[in-house]
């Protein structure tokens, strides 16, 4: 007994030890790479680490971000949200529009809408059946119709003059911007919903395996419908707020923010095929897409083909880390 | 961000000008062989898959040559100077000049542009010139600018990509007093408080004289088809305004039978065409608010077993060398130039304005005009 417990032991907590090790750099792989990013930039160029710069990629991020808490929860269930940046196109043009009514009004318009189809789709993957990608691609293509017919294809900006708004917008608390800090907030509510809450184990368990979480009786349909509600409210809630921070309802944004907001929660070590999924990992996500395009153009000189090679070369990279790491642990 | 990668690829697959050129080599050489416009045509043709491969090279030695810097047409509005802005006053050369582009550099009016802007910074001897590329997201051009600033620009080139929304990123400028000058597209604000001044073309002005051209050359009769650019862009309004207004003054014999958009992209002003080729048989003109379409236009039209530019004549704007060196060729009609080479006018009006003196709050240049007549001996000189 003596003699197999100490060999035992450290055979399996060495074990352990790096198995933990493993996850954590996994769980924590976004962060980690944000942080060397960080560093290396501020040492590279004179002008990244300075409040001005730091405050200006956070509010940049900030929509991204918004977006991309409610893609981490569809993700998680093993769904993709494809409408999310026609959902934020037509929030900021409703809630431009809507603003004549006042602040209110404004940000009510927006999320009743971005609920409701968040609601048709997530109906169609869970009690239709239907995949995911081919149901929010035809939210993609239909809501950015809706953004053109109502802004007369396209050529109509509503304006935003109510001064609340505008505040919400472009005002800020202790030299944080309003956008930055309902992101953060909107942030810890959703960590707390993923791994604190019921609900939240159960998006977990559903996109971990589905037959399974029938088998235990858990409301799988609800849990799909409700992720796709979320995603849909937070898109439009994240147009309302760009539509608030410049001053208009401009018909033409959004486009392809689906993809950008994909690669944040995918970069955040949200697997794509649902069942696991880190909030935090999500925010480093958002923040590296952020960092990357500030990196270059601090450098200022690059071509805009190369900043493509350039983003799109670092995306590669990053997965390629992940992937190897989760291997790791598999193993 | 990432999603200008989506866009990208799926314009260099969809739009790739060097396959749609070599797709009309063995047209035109079937068509024209026997004439000596056909030599012309051939090796006009095939520079243009040489330029497509080496575009900066030639843009750079146009825009050096300078047979074509833009020259100003009108600026007789209100002025704006430093003191009124509230500017400091600064020499170009202790200056860190920012420039913001709009759209990928993957079209010859962009190319040119930003090639413009970066030669005239290296001209005038800038303390530093960092540039940006928005690739079509508004979001992006807005942290652009905020970077540019936060990087200690002192003055402010943009190209916008919308006239609304760029409001935070002219604010920050303004809490700065950074001077910011805009080119080829006004904004929705107010000049010499919000940005200093607007540099740009006409473009009301373009389709109108583009109908001129066109009732011109069609001898006032026959039935055209209008390609039009991308909706909700005020560029695709202003020519459509301008060139209906000016058919329905002095064209009574023109009826425009049909009106598509074409993106302002190749493969769909040629897809649009074949299709409206084949609903309007009687189509004998086709007006394209962009060269890129107008081309696509033409292949459509060889497609159709037609000759572009006798059966079918065709019009567009822009000035592009690919469309120009076609009006030799003797494929094409006419082409109203929209200058792209901000670069000189853009530096010129810093100058004056940061030591002091009064700059036009909307400086128009003028445009020339390629036809039959003139384009062989002015082709060199577009972009």
């Amino acid at each position: 007994m003596t003699a197999i417990e100490p060999s035992a032991g450290p055979a399996s907590s060495s074990q352990l030890a790096r198995e933990r090790a493993v996850g954590a750099v996994q769980s924590f792989g976004a962060p980690i790479v944000l942080v060397i990013v960080v560093i290396v930039a501020s040492f590279s160029f004179p002008t990244f680490f300075t409040a001005t710069n730091l405050t200006n990629i956070l509010l940049q991020s900030s929509f991204l971000l918004i977006v991309g808490i409610g893609m981490t929860f569809v993700i998680v269930t093993g769904g993709i949200d494809l409408s999310v940046g026609s959902v934020f196109a037509l929030g900021g043009v409703l809630a431009a529009y809507a603003s004549q009514w006042g602040w209110v009004a404004a940000l009510v318009v927006p999320l009743v809408v971005g609920a409701l189809i968040g609601a048709i789709q997530g109906a169609l993957v869970a009690w239709g059946g239907m995949a995911p990608f081919i149901v929010t691609l035809a939210g993609l293509l239909a809501v950015r119709g809706i953004v053109l017919a109502i802004t007369n294809g396209g050529s109509t900006t509503p304006l935003i003059t109510d001064p609340v708004l505008k505040v919400i917008g472009q005002g800020g608390l202790a030299g944080i911007e309003w956008p930055v800090i309902i992101g953060l907030v909107l942030l810890v509510i959703g960590i707390v919903l993923l791994t604190r809450s019921r609900t939240g184990q159960g998006v977990v368990a559903v996109g971990g395996s589905e037959n399974a979480s029938t088998l235990m009786g858990l409301p799988v349909a609800r849990v799909k419908m409700s992720v796709y509600v979320l995603s849909g409210i937070m898109a439009a809630l994240a147009g309302a707020l760009n539509a608030a921070y410049t001053s208009s309802g401009v018909p033409v944004v959004g486009v392809g923010m689906e993809l950008s907001a994909i690669s944040a929660v995918v970069i955040g070590g949200t697997l794509l095929t649902g069942g696991k999924g880190s909030l935090i990992g999500t925010l480093a996500g958002v923040l590296l897409l952020g960092v990357i395009q500030n990196i270059i153009n601090q450098v200022g000189s690059l071509t805009s083909s190369v900043q493509s090679i350039v983003s799109g070369g670092f995306l590669a990279v990053v997965v390629i880390i992940q992937t190897v790491l989760s291997r790791q642990q598999r193993l | 961000m990432f999603l200008s990668e989506r866009i990208g690829i799926h314009a260099a697959l969809a739009n790739p000008a060097v396959t749609s050129t070599r797709k009309l080599v063995p047209m035109a050489l079937q068509r024209t062989s026997r004439s000596l416009v056909a030599a012309v045509g051939l090796a006009a043709t095939v520079g243009l898959i040489l330029t497509g491969c080496t575009n900066t090279g030639t843009d750079t030695k146009g825009s050096s040559s300078g047979s074509s810097e833009q020259t100003v047409k009108a600026s007789d509005g209100p002025t704006c100077d430093l003191a009124t802005y509230k500017g400091e006053k600064i020499d170009l050369k202790d200056a860190v000049v920012g420039f913001s582009q709009s759209e990928k550099e993957d079209n010859p009016f962009r190319i040119a542009e930003t090639q413009s802007i970066k030669d005239e910074a290296a001209k005038v001897g800038v303390k530093k010139f960092i540039s940006t590329n928005a690739q079509s997201t508004l979001s992006k051009q807005i942290s652009d600018i905020q970077d540019l600033i936060s990087q200690g620009a002192n003055v402010l080139i943009v190209a916008p990509l919308n006239s609304d929304g760029l409001e935070p990123a002219l604010s920050a400028a303004r809490a700065k007093n950074i001077p910011v000058i805009t080119i080829d597209r006004k904004l929705n604000a107010e000049a010499c408080s919000d940005y200093v001044s607007f540099l740009g073309s006409d473009f009301v002005e373009q389709g109108k004289r583009a109908a001129d051209q066109l009732i011109k050359g069609t001898g006032g009769k026959g039935k055209v088809a209008i390609l039009l650019g991308a909706s909700g862009n005020g560029v695709t309004t202003d020519r459509t305004k301008g060139f209906v207004d000016e058919i329905k003054a002095k064209g009574s014999g023109i009826e425009i039978v049909a009106q598509q958009t074409g993106d302002f992209a190749r493969d769909k002003g040629q897809s649009v065409t074949e299709q409206l080729l084949q609903s309007n048989p009687e189509i004998t003109a086709i007006y394209a608010e962009n060269d890129e379409m107008g081309l696509g236009a033409q292949a459509a039209i060889i497609a159709a077993g037609k000759t572009p530019g006798k059966d079918i004549q065709i019009y567009s704007i822009d000035g592009t060398k690919n469309a120009v060196s076609q009006i030799v060729a003797g494929q094409y009609n006419g082409v109203i130039e929209s200058n792209p080479r901000f670069g000189p006018l853009a530096f010129k009006t810093l100058k004056s304005f940061l030591a002091g003196d009064p700059v036009g709050q909307d400086i128009i240049i003028e445009d020339g005009e390629y036809d039959p007549d003139n384009a062989a001996s002015k082709v060199d000189g577009a972009f």
